[in-house]
């Protein structure tokens, strides 16, 4: 994104500006300054970006709910940075200082105030008025959010990689970033450190594709794929396709300028099916696609030596949600995709560097899905109406040699030790 | 005759007390000699000011243009896709 120039990022309209409600506010009460005819003086103790303060200049009888979230909420804590600083970096506190000069100069521009969405471009883009400080309900997607989550997220969404469409949400219904995520997932619902969210990931996964999609649900509507996968793969491993993995993101000061600089070792266009190394209640899927982040160990070299000794404690590897859904994928044009042997649309351990095959190991893809059809899986034997109360993952403590009646599951169902064997055996109706 | 007397000192009176009563609002706003009254007015113009030296330059396209710092285009340095 092109940056403003100097006069256009401070030129206040006037007209649209003044019948808005923060038009009635006398600028000094923000800004605090001076009224005078000389910049100098008129700029003396001038706070540029009141809202970095929300309590203070958003909160009271306005915009109170937000004012006491938003400090605690990801886009001001940067707290997802920080998780997986911490947990690469162990227990080794002598590393902290040398982190937080790091964070300081090279992540710390990311941190967002309530302005950096509502009334001007985030500072990192160089910053000026979206429209004559008029403020904006809802931020403005390409000069606010893509702005700063553009490489990605921006790129994929808006369908900005060649040859690659962008997701039908935008390009069919131009649907901007805020219709999914509402004001409670941006502006946090924690009040402290403790209900602080980690990262994005965190927590209850919203927004959710069945919240509009409520036909997606297991048993919601006839799809037979949404029947069996249901709650085995995130909706992104059907309905997502290629999208960009970065490796090795090294920072460091410049010795000409002074200036902080990164640089990435390489970007490309992946598709690749992990498991999932964060399965929880909220987010069971054994499967979800996987993008590599651009974690190296020796990223922050120039900081210190060894900052991240525990480099292996989180996969490279990363969960994650591509913004370039599509009806109709390759993968989910038929069974055979996934159930056909081919292995190239998954995460297996050929496909990572030797490096940081340790920190893989929980994404890695170790036994391909089971070679099956459709109509192997629709004619599948039903589980009686009595098994109701035992549906589980554990079917085989019983169907084994000897125990019981039960019928012992067959050989060639050994491949299927990561299936959960309702998928295809139904509960009768 | 004392008739006429008081009815002479009750006409006097009546004007003396005719003059004893406040200016009206316009001889007021008028009336700047005394201290007081300016003070308020002062006090009243610094409140709502006549003219927003904010807007007034921030509303100004070229004074923006000839008051802007000199811009410093840093050479890019990073590299690859942030």
């Amino acid at each position: 994104m092109a940056p403003l120039e100097p006069w256009q990022k401070v030129l206040v309209d006037n007209e649209k500006f003044l019948p808005t409600d923060h038009g009635q506010i006398a600028c000094v009460d923000c800004h605090d300054g001076a009224q005078s005819a000389d910049k100098e003086i008129a700029h003396e103790g001038l706070i540029a970006s009141p809202s970095s303060q929300p309590e203070k200049y958003c909160g009271g009888e306005c915009h109170s709910e937000q004012a006491a979230t938003y400090p605690f909420a990801l886009h001001s804590t940067q707290q997802g940075y920080w998780t997986a600083l911490d947990a690469r970096g162990g227990e080794a506190p002598e590393n902290h200082p040398a982190l937080e000069e790091m964070f300081g100069n090279h992540c710390a521009t990311c941190h967002t105030t309530c302005g950096e969405c509502h009334v001007s471009q985030p500072k990192n883009v160089g910053g000026g008025f979206f429209t004559g400080h008029v403020f904006e309900t809802t931020p403005p997607m390409t000069r606010s959010c893509t702005a700063c989550h553009g490489s990605r997220v921006g790129n994929e969404f808006l369908g900005k990689n060649e040859g690659i469409a962008g997701d039908v949400h935008f390009r069919e219904a131009r649907m901007n970033c805020v219709k999914c995520h509402e004001g409670t997932d941006l502006h946090g619902t924690g009040t402290d450190e403790i209900t602080a969210k980690a990262n994005r990931y965190a927590g209850m996964e919203s927004p959710k594709c069945v919240d509009c999609h409520a036909g997606a649900v297991p048993g919601g509507d006839d799809n037979p794929m949404h029947q069996v996968h249901g709650e085995k793969l995130s909706c992104q491993v059907c309905h997502s396709i290629t999208y960009t993995s970065c490796d090795g993101c090294h920072v460091a000061i410049s010795d000409t300028s002074g200036n902080p600089f990164f640089e990435t070792e390489a970007t490309y266009q992946t598709f690749l099916i992990g498991r999932n190394p964060i399965q929880s209640e909220e987010r069971p899927y054994a499967y979800v696609p996987v993008r590599h982040v651009p974690a190296a160990a020796d990223a922050y070299d120039f900081y210190g030596e060894n900052l991240l000794p525990n480099f292996n404690a989180l996969p490279t590897w990363s969960y994650s949600t591509p913004h370039n859904i599509q009806k109709n994928t390759p993968q989910n044009a038929s069974c055979e995709a996934c159930h056909g042997g081919d292995a190239s649309i998954f995460l297996t351990a050929d496909k990572v560097k030797p490096e940081e095959l340790e920190a893989n190991l929980s994404v890695i893809v170790e036994t391909l899905p089971p070679m099956v059809t459709l109509e192997q899986m629709l004619n599948a034997p039903v589980m009686p109406a009595s098994h109701v109360e035992l549906i589980s993952n554990s079917c085989l403590a019983c169907h084994t040699e000897g125990i019981r009646n039960a019928s012992v599951s067959p050989e060639d169902h050994a491949v299927y030790k990561d299936e959960n064997c309702s998928g295809c055996h139904k509960l009768q109706q | 005759m004392s008739k006429l007397k008081i009815s002479i000192l009750l006409i006097v009176a009546l004007f003396a007390l005719t003059a004893c009563t406040s200016k009206s609002p316009a001889e007021t706003a008028v009336g700047m000699d005394d201290p007081d009254v300016e003070a308020i007015a002062v006090a009243a113009a610094s409140a709502v000011p006549v003219s927003n030296e904010c807007l007034n330059c921030h509303t100004d396209k070229q004074r923006l243009i000839d008051t802007a710092m000199p811009v410093v285009v840093a050479e890019k340095e990073s590299k690859g896709v942030g």
